[in-house]
């Protein structure tokens, strides 16, 4: 249910920032893996 | 600030100001000598008491009724302060007194442990400290432009000024593009920087992983009521 409280403009601000988080964290943990794979297949 | 006190007059508001601020000076106090240990480093376990006995003196002060700075305002900036100071000490370390006993100890330390691009070559290039490529630019970059700003950002940000959460707002989503640039070099010259680490990838994540307020900060420096930080 929308909480009439909350303005438009807050609830897409609010939709653009949990769109950053994913991306960000996403983009940290695409590297981390690949760090991983790397880690795997060579003799560090 | 409750509508008894209002009631009482100028007087009874004036003392509660006071006294406000008296609560809030002395949770700083403690916090700031426990951030003073914490940004060395070496030293930080001796700053967490400090720290953690001047935030919960604070969290009485606001169940005691005294308008005092909002908890999450608090973590944020001490936390980017520690971010900076940290940050700060290491890279300094590294580009000025890379040659230093302490350098080569603790950067030699951290380079055997988690990260070659500290101990591969170091010291080798024209400028000394670390040689990994790319490495040299990033400390150059973010050292006397990102950290420098972000500390003073924090500051003012404690203090809730206006250009403190504005500038907080600039410098978090610089670190962001620090951390994407960063982690892309860490990952590209991956061969440099973990080929005979002690504990490599994992060991470097888990460390720096604490790195990353820029990213925890970010969605509430954009939604919080802007009108709480004064001109």
């Amino acid at each position: 249910m929308k909480n009439p409280v909350i303005s438009e403009q807050d609830r897409r601000r609010r939709r653009s920032m949990i769109v950053f988080q994913i991306v960000a964290y996403g983009f940290l943990l695409t590297m981390f893996l690949i760090q991983l794979h790397m880690a795997s297949v060579r003799n560090w | 600030m409750t509508t008894n006190t209002m009631a009482a007059g100028a007087g009874a508001y004036d003392t509660h100001q006071q006294r406000s601020r008296a609560a809030q000076w002395r949770a700083d106090k403690w916090m700031m000598v426990g951030v003073f240990f914490m940004g060395t480093a070496v030293l930080g376990l001796i700053g967490l008491p400090f720290f953690l006995r001047g935030l919960s003196l604070q969290m009485r002060a606001q169940k005691a009724g005294f308008t005092v700075r909002p908890i999450m305002v608090t973590l944020i900036g001490y936390l980017v302060a520690v971010d900076s100071a940290l940050n700060s000490l290491g890279w300094a370390l590294d580009l000025i007194g890379n040659h230093t006993l302490l350098a080569r100890v603790f950067l030699m330390a951290w380079g055997n442990m988690f990260d070659g691009g500290y101990f591969w070559h170091y010291n080798e290039l024209w400028i000394g400290g670390a040689s990994a490529p790319g490495e040299k630019a990033w400390v150059v970059a973010l050292l006397p432009l990102m950290f420098s700003m972000r500390i003073a950002a924090a500051i003012a940000f404690l203090q809730m000024k206006r250009w403190g959460q504005q500038w907080l707002v600039v410098t978090c989503w610089f670190g962001v593009i620090a951390w994407a640039g960063y982690v892309t070099n860490m990952t590209i010259f991956a061969d440099v920087r973990y080929a005979g680490v002690v504990f490599p990838v994992v060991g470097w994540w888990l460390y720096d992983i604490f790195y990353i307020t820029p990213f925890l900060a970010i969605p509430y420096l954009h939604t919080v009521n802007r009108e709480i930080f004064s001109d």
